[in-house]
């Protein structure tokens, strides 16, 4: 996504416009055209894909916790610097294969230490504020966000270690069959998104199963519902919060990895504030706190937003509205459905 | 009633109507020469906030018999429930289960110690399966499936309906379930409230039956504001008003039309 419009470069327009029917028609038919549809689709699902993944932690923890983690998206630019740490560390003069390995590796380190760090923030700093009003775990978790991103600052700047040119070389450089494209029935789609695809499905499957399929993932639901009667049937409510919790950041975490390796996000401090917007824009779509409303809000947003793209590069030849675009059905949404697709009128907590 | 309304109600009462409250409160419980009780309640003092809602709640459950408490309408009888369960702790007072103190423990050690509660409103988990709501409350995952068989051999109607959603059933079976869930939970001792709320007079016969088949292996101490309901299943009872037992007894004493319990209970 890219920020930041300058009115100058906007189109002529109006002075454009006896042209644009006929430009219109011609586009609309390009759209509509199998391949550039397939590549449209395809190119939505994949970002659909990230955002599951960014989103899902936010939409877990609230759904059980009632919390809204401002802190989320600090968590995520984390797991995408101590992968790309683990990348760097690991990767260099490997190839291909090992380059995929360190990747798995990076993912499982960023999912572990976020999620550990992610149960730290509950037991310490959010259980002590869980009665109190939901303003105050949103200031602390806003206050927890500052300090973790001048914390990343700090030792960006201190270490210096993003402009180093391993740093970029490993990052920048992937394995052969993710710089490629594939291509098929005249449809080319790149390795990388194909990859996030697979991880966005792996996330959802996994979410899914742990919800549906485990003792845990029953308590999470039946907290999500009233965390005072589950702990009335016995069930350490506090524990299954933490657990939730350290989830969430941990996916977060592994998310993180993926938009390092991502040259359209990439390993930097901004990324806590880019991912949270999308974020929060799922998780309000889909309906604050249900898993399934999530997914299938990143999906309208993903294709929302790679038609969008597709539209201004070839219709109005600008680049820079479709974040707006993505935001506009966060709008329509609350105006036309205010709890959003999925979503019920309370969700858990306290 | 909501522990909210409880709580303004009882905020918001007079002074004590009964001046001869002492001649019933000295009746002492029926069971009393069987041995330490089973819970028992002590100088109990709640409060919501700045409302003192329960003021100096004295009783005793002995092992293997059902305790009505009665009263009206925000006099705390929920609230007691809730104070046993550590969901409101008591600020002042002993509560006791088997000796031990309940008092400063977490809900879910309490709940663990073999109390069940069976809620005001049933409070299903209403996005769940009737199966997942049964299963939801068995302590060890291993004896999920014959916790399943012991639910829906109690009540066949909820077997019928073991996928649906527990938000979709019916007031009565939502009540079946609600006590399902209560006997499947392992507990030696349950905290029933109002069970009767809301419901058909057919499915309130029932819901007796239920507890009364539930009371021949578990210890019942129950809320209930339906007198010839209560006075049937229960042994003991016990009367609450602003806060505190007025009055206590055998069931067989009274009777549903009689003054004795009707002056504490109609509005």
């Amino acid at each position: 996504m890219t920020a930041g419009v300058a009115l100058a470069s906007l189109p002529p327009l109006v002075s454009a416009m006896p042209a644009v029917p006929l430009q219109f028609a011609d586009a609309l038919i390009e759209f509509l055209s199998p391949s550039t549809l397939a590549d449209v689709i395809l190119r939505g699902i994949a970002e659909a894909s990230l955002y599951v993944m960014i989103a899902a932690g936010l939409t877990l923890v609230f759904g059980l916790m009632g919390v809204l983690n401002f802190a989320h998206g600090s968590l995520t630019m984390l797991g995408a610097y101590i992968g790309g740490l683990v990348l760097v560390t690991l990767v260099s003069g490997s190839g291909g294969g090992g380059r995929l390995l360190a990747f798995g590796v990076a993912v499982v380190v960023a999912f572990g230490a976020l999620a550990a760090l992610g149960g730290g923030i509950e037991v310490g700093l959010v259980r002590p504020i869980y009665d109190r009003p939901p303003l105050y775990q949103i200031l602390l978790t806003f206050g927890v966000t500052l300090v973790l991103d001048e914390i990343a600052r700090i030792v960006v700047l201190f270490y210096g270690l993003q402009p180093t040119t391993v740093w970029q070389d490993v990052l920048g450089t992937k394995p052969t069959f993710l710089a490629e494209s594939v291509g098929a029935a005249g449809v080319a789609v790149s390795g990388l998104e194909l990859f996030q695809i697979l991880f966005g499905v792996a996330t959802v499957v996994g979410v899914h199963l742990f919800l549906t399929r485990t003792r845990y993932g029953l308590f999470v639901r039946a907290g999500g519902e009233d965390s005072e009667m589950l702990s009335a049937l016995g069930v350490d409510v506090n524990r299954v919060f933490t657990v939730v919790f350290a989830l969430g950041t941990g996916i977060a975490g592994a998310a993180g990895v993926l938009l390092a390796w991502d040259p359209s996000w990439g390993a930097s401090v901004p990324l806590a504030a880019e991912t949270l917007l999308p974020a929060f824009v799922v998780v309000i779509v889909g309906g604050l706190g249900t898993f399934r409303g999530t997914v299938v809000a990143a999906l309208i947003v993903g294709l929302v937003d790679s038609s969008m793209t597709w539209w201004f590069q070839n219709f109005v030849d600008f680049t820079g509205l479709p974040e707006m675009v993505v935001f506009l059905v966060l709008v329509i949404t609350l105006i036309v459905k205010p709890q959003g697709l999925y979503g019920v009128s309370e969700v858990g907590g306290h | 009633m909501s522990a909210d309304e409880e709580m303004e109600s009882t905020a918001g009462a007079g002074d004590n109507p009964d001046a001869d409250v002492a001649e019933h409160a000295v009746d002492g419980p029926a069971n009393e020469g069987s041995g330490d009780p089973l819970l028992s309640l002590s100088g109990v003092e709640t409060y919501y906030g700045d409302s003192h809602v329960l003021e100096g709640v004295d009783l005793e459950v002995y092992e293997g018999e059902v305790v009505a408490l009665m009263g009206r309408n925000g006099v705390g009888k929920t609230t007691t429930l809730r104070s046993v369960l550590q969901l409101t702790p008591p600020r002042e007072g002993s509560i006791r289960y088997r000796g031990e103190e309940l008092v400063g423990r977490e809900t879910h050690e309490v709940a663990a110690r073999g109390l069940g509660w069976i809620p005001e409103g049933r409070r299903m988990f209403g996005q769940l399966s009737v199966e997942e709501n049964v299963r939801v409350a068995v302590p060890d995952a291993d004896d999920a499936d014959a916790a399943l068989e012991l639910a829906f051999e109690t009540f066949p109607d909820l077997a019928e309906r073991r996928d649906a959603n527990a938000g979709d059933l019916s007031g009565g079976q939502q009540q079946m379930l609600a006590i399902a869930r209560g006997l499947v939970g392992d507990n030696d001792l349950l905290l029933v409230d109002e069970p009767s709320e809301g419901l058909a007079p057919l499915i309130v016969e029932a819901v007796a039956e239920a507890l009364t088949e539930a009371a021949a292996d578990t210890t019942i101490l129950l809320v209930e504001q339906n007198l010839p309901l209560a006075l049937d299943v229960a042994d003991r009872f016990y009367v609450l008003d602003h806060g505190t037992v007025v009055d206590e007894g055998d069931t067989d004493a009274v009777s549903a039309e009689g003054d004795r319990l009707r002056r504490y209970l109609s509005a």
